[in-house]
């Protein structure tokens, strides 16, 4: 047989995945921007071009912490925005990752050390294991915790856990860890459409329009 | 040959060759240490086999490139894995023996019957079974049928090469002859992979002599390869793995990084799915294999190896295509098509929504502003 | 005949409650449109609206969370528009918004809201959760939820043009502030720059403000008027949740400027009549309104700049200074009271949380008209009350009476030392004489 575990993950299993992740968030997008929009009649505050540029300039500034605000959300900003930092220089900047996404969209770029790559992966991990305890440990968030956040961060610490295992050779035989791990994308793939990972694609987009809306009236952005 | 005659032990032909006996027991010490199996065994080895009559090997090749062959038995200078030879009574080969037509055929035939149940049979090549077999035949006898039989009177089968073990390359898709691997044809008798395209010639022979020694089969993997050999991937032992973990990979062959040795992943070198020797014994006693040549490993000793092809692709990118095929065209292919189907089902879904929402806000009596938020 | 009455009761309970869901869902589906399905969507449930939100700090009550406010709304676009919304209906994926729900609700999105627009300003996704609980509240009100005494002073307001009844009628009320001040008030003139309104609050509890924004537009002599049809700025409409009434009160107003051909429409000391009117009348009604609409303090502070007005010292001592919500977070008018301070060169001790991120004083989007919020409200009225204290100041200026109005009755609850001041009264106190004013003040 020429179809093994790895085969499958990287050949089928990821096309599969591919084509749902593509379908899905342009199906989830498309549904509710096509929504009735409604048009704005009073009078801006400022020109539009300084509306819009000020929108633009949320997508950063939102990022942000105030002083009046940090003393109660210093911890978990923190948290939550080393954690994204982690993921990214672990899933831009590590060799057969680039080499992955090369082969999806064309292009490379320079990595960093597999060995800070590990280390930075493993940060990002215990990391991402104190953002579930929060979660679960501070009854706002837990209050409005649903099926989504919890199976969300269920997929994404088995792509990282699987991860680790992978470039550890740790547990089973490589490509068995390989293709456990690309499996695991593929499901992170899947699932993506239709859960809270979304906010990847709404965070820019919704600061940039919400900043603006506001800017247009002169308000607080 | 007959028992009565007694043949010539072989500690007696080696002496015969000039080996000595302390040469002998070097060689096969040396055997046993590549064997991971403990020291003291060399001697043992030595000792017992100096004084066993040479047990019978019949050689069977089907539908194969005679590479696993020449890996066994040529060699730039005379080395001991030549007097192998000498060690075991090979009593049927079709690319050595001077025999030819009925001559061959008899021999074939009488060594099966003299030694029924007691030789070990090696066999290399994949065997086609299209054609009703007549893609690869002898006499008028098609190659699944001569290995059926073979195989009755054999105790072990090693399936040497990758032909033979996994079907190959003509197993490799569209696999126009129907080849199969020696696994797929006989179910009774014990078989030993020994893959490779071709194997390294270290390999056959410890894993043969390891048999012949003891008689019984090496503990073996999952696709019943000798552990001995192949229970490491290339990349475990690579001598460039610490280019690999410090992330530093050669772009193009001839580029800076490749002049400096650096790990070769992004090339496509498999060596980290690949599980064989390589690394450790390497080619041509020891001198070099292909990554240090500058070459990624293919995987040759890995079921399928060539059609998960991306021989130039690293490993870790996504693999749609035929061997050889890149992915890129379909990825956009792919993208193109499921945006498009995204935006047909996104559409609808506002659209139903819309209907919905409508339909929620009927029974209203004031209808009040047209333009909503 | 018991049973029977039973029966009678609780079959018009569940007629009661399937009105008040079906209601609520009419409700939610006007109110659901791309941008508030954007707003919805984009929710990673981080909980950091509810460090910003002071019913949540002064209670630590979770249920105070803002977007938690809004969640039968979510619920109810996820189940009914979102982009599976069939599939989420047919495998009951998320349940239909129940009328205990909306019940429970109520509390949440009336008693414990200013529409203060902090949680929209800590977002980190840049959700404006502040439109949500306003676009809630119209379903609440559609659902039959608004409560009574909001409920009822919008009524009142749709129908007569003021929330409440009044022995006197509220013109004859102007007329003799005018009197009892000694500043003329000009009614009903026919062609004029600027047309006024007045919040009922000032007119009724305090009418120098009433008095000082007359005298401040005859000293700049830019001709103005009041009008007997469209006099009251508050617009109960918006704090009850019917985007109908507020449309119908803000049109009285509308049409009455248009009427005296109104180049501006000038709200005084009144936070949420100028949201009501500056930033969604014209959206209700449906095409630019065709003057410009402006706060006092705004006004002011452009005649200021262009030398129309001229300020001399005020002499207060140290103050500090109440942002009202709606004017300044999220009006967009936050520098003009602080120019008018400046010009007149009042020692300003901004509290710790000011300008963009002060508290709310507790009495907005209406809470301090609902009875059953009282017990909620005084105890977040403290972080606020403590704030003011820390400044260590004797006084301190707003420019919106209803903040005025709450933190009096929060003075007589508490005991407290404070009452806040008029911006436009210490304005009107302190004008001075500039170069004789022939030519208009525009913006």
């Amino acid at each position: 047989m020429n179809v093994d575990l790895l085969s499958f993950a990287r050949g089928p299993a990821l096309k599969f995945a591919l084509g749902i992740f593509c379908a899905g968030v342009v199906w989830r997008i498309l549904a509710f921007c096509l929504l009735r929009i409604r048009r704005d009649f009073n009078r801006p505050r400022n020109s539009m071009l300084k509306y819009l540029w000020t929108g633009v300039f949320a997508t950063a500034s939102r990022s942000w912490p105030h002083p009046e605000f940090i003393k109660r959300t210093g911890a978990g900003e923190a948290l939550g925005y080393s954690y994204h930092m982690g993921l990214f220089v672990v899933i831009l900047l590590f060799g057969p990752h680039i080499a992955f996404l090369g082969s999806l969209f064309g292009i490379t770029w320079p990595g960093l050390p597999s060995s800070v790559i590990t280390a930075i992966a493993v940060v990002t991990a215990t990391l991402f294991l104190g953002v579930l305890f929060r979660r679960v440990t501070t009854p706002v968030i837990r209050m409005l915790s649903n099926f989504d956040d919890y199976f969300s961060w269920f997929i994404t610490m088995l792509v990282m856990l699987t991860g680790l295992a992978a470039s550890a050779h740790l547990g089973a035989r490589y490509e068995t860890l390989l293709a456990i791990h690309i499996l695991s994308v593929d499901v992170l793939l899947v699932w993506f459409p239709f859960g809270k990972l979304m906010h990847a694609f709404y965070i820019f987009p919704s600061r940039a329009i919400n900043g603006a809306i506001l800017a247009r009236k002169g308000a607080a952005t | 040959m007959m028992d009565s005659t007694r043949d010539p032990t072989v500690g007696e032909t080696l002496r015969k060759h000039g080996v000595t006996r302390r040469g002998f027991v070097k060689f096969c010490t040396a055997t046993v240490t590549a064997m991971a199996l403990p020291p003291w065994m060399g001697a043992a080895m030595a000792e017992q086999l100096r004084n066993s009559p040479r047990p019978s090997v019949i050689y069977l090749s089907f539908q194969e490139c005679t590479g696993c062959f020449e890996s066994f038995t040529c060699s730039f200078s005379p080395t001991i894995e030549n007097l192998m030879f000498n060690v075991i009574s090979l009593d049927y080969d079709d690319t050595l023996m001077a025999a030819a037509g009925d001559a061959a055929e008899s021999a074939l035939a009488t060594a099966m019957k003299t030694n029924f149940g007691k030789y070990v049979l090696i066999v290399d090549g994949s065997i086609p079974t299209g054609a009703s077999g007549a893609c690869c035949t002898a006499a008028g006898r098609s190659a699944e049928d001569i290995l059926r039989e073979a195989a009755k009177g054999a105790r072990v089968i090693l399936a040497v090469g990758t032909c033979s073990s996994f079907g190959g390359i003509p197993f490799a898709d569209p696999n126009p002859t129907n080849a199969w691997p020696v696994s797929a044809i006989v179910g009774d008798t014990p078989i030993i992979n020994v893959s490779g395209c071709p194997p390294i010639p270290e390999v056959i022979t410890g894993t043969l002599l390891q048999y012949v020694t003891t008689g019984e089969i090496p503990d073996l993997d999952e696709h019943r390869r000798p552990k001995a050999f192949f229970g490491n991937t290339i990349h475990d032992r690579c001598y460039r793995r610490p280019f690999y973990d410090a992330g530093k990979f050669a772009k193009t062959f001839d580029d800076e990084g490749a002049r400096n040795g650096w790990c070769l992943y992004e090339l496509g070198c498999k060596g980290p799915t690949t599980y064989n020797a390589c690394a450790t014994l390497k080619w041509n006693g020891g001198t070099s294999f292909p990554i240090e040549s500058g070459h990624g490993c293919l995987g040759c000793s890995e079921p399928g190896f060539w059609d998960k092809g991306s021989f130039y692709e690293a490993q870790s990118t996504a693999k749609w295509g035929r061997a050889g095929e890149t992915s890129g065209k379909q990825v956009l292919e792919l993208v193109g098509a499921t945006v498009a189907l995204g935006g047909v089902l996104g559409v609808g879904s506002a659209g139903i929504s819309r209907l919905h929402q409508t339909h929620l806000e009927k029974d209203r009596n004031e209808d009040v502003t047209k333009d909503e938020p | 005949m018991t049973d029977l009455a039973i029966t009678a009761e609780t079959h018009a309970d569940a007629a009661t409650r399937a009105s008040q869901v079906a209601g609520a869902m009419r409700g939610f589906s006007r109110e659901i449109g791309a941008m508030s399905a954007f707003r919805m969507e984009s929710c990673i449930h981080c909980g950091m609206c509810a460090e910003a939100c002071h019913y949540y700090i002064a209670t630590e009550d979770p249920q105070y969370t803002p977007i938690w406010k809004v969640e039968p709304f979510k619920q109810a676009y996820k189940r009914e528009a979102s982009a599976f919304a069939p599939v989420i209906r047919l495998f009951g994926l998320k349940r239909a918004v129940t009328a205990e729900q909306l019940a429970q609700w109520q509390h949440l999105l009336f008693d414990s809201c200013n529409l203060c627009g902090r949680c929209s300003l800590i977002c980190p996704m840049g959700i404006d959760v502040t439109t949500l609980i306003e676009q809630a509240r119209h379903a609440m009100f559609d659902a039959g939820l608004a409560p009574q005494e909001l409920y009822d002073k919008a009524d009142h307001q749709q129908l007569t043009g003021h929330p409440e009844a009044s022995l006197e009628p509220y013109r004859q009320k102007l007329l003799d502030i005018g009197i009892r001040f000694n500043v003329p008030i000009p009614l009903d003139q026919p062609d004029v720059e600027v047309m006024l309104c007045v919040p009922r609050t000032d007119i009724d509890h305090y009418p120098q403000a009433v008095a000082a924004i007359a005298r401040v537009m005859r000293h700049l002599g830019v001709s103005h008027t009041f009008r007997s049809d469209g006099l009251i700025a508050e617009n109960y409409g918006y704090y009850a949740g019917s985007k109908e009434w507020q449309r119908e009160i803000s049109l009285r107003l509308i049409d009455q400027a248009v009427a005296c051909h109104a180049k501006i429409l000038l709200v005084p000391e009144c936070g949420h009549a100028y949201t009501a009117l500056r930033w969604e009348a014209a959206d209700l009604v449906g095409k630019p309104l065709p003057f410009k609409v402006m706060a006092a303090t705004e006004y002011l502070a452009l005649a200021l700049k262009s030398g129309q007005l001229s300020l001399g010292k005020a002499d207060i001592g140290a103050t500090s200074f109440q942002d009202p919500c709606k004017l300044d977070r999220m009006g967009g008018v936050i520098h003009a009271p602080r120019e008018l301070m400046k010009a007149m060169g009042v020692d300003l001790h901004e509290m710790e949380n000011s300008g963009n991120f002060s508290f709310c004083c507790g009495g907005g989007g209406g809470v301090v008209d609902i009875e059953q919020a009282k017990p909620l409200r005084y105890r977040t009225m403290e972080t606020k009350l403590r704030e003011v204290d820390a400044t260590d100041t004797k006084t301190f200026l707003t420019s919106c009476s209803d903040c005025r109005r709450t933190f009096d009755d929060a003075k007589e609850h508490f005991s407290w030392d404070k009452s806040p001041q008029s911006l436009l009264e210490l304005v009107a106190a302190n004008l001075v004489a500039t170069r004789p004013v022939t030519t208009s003040t525009g913006a």
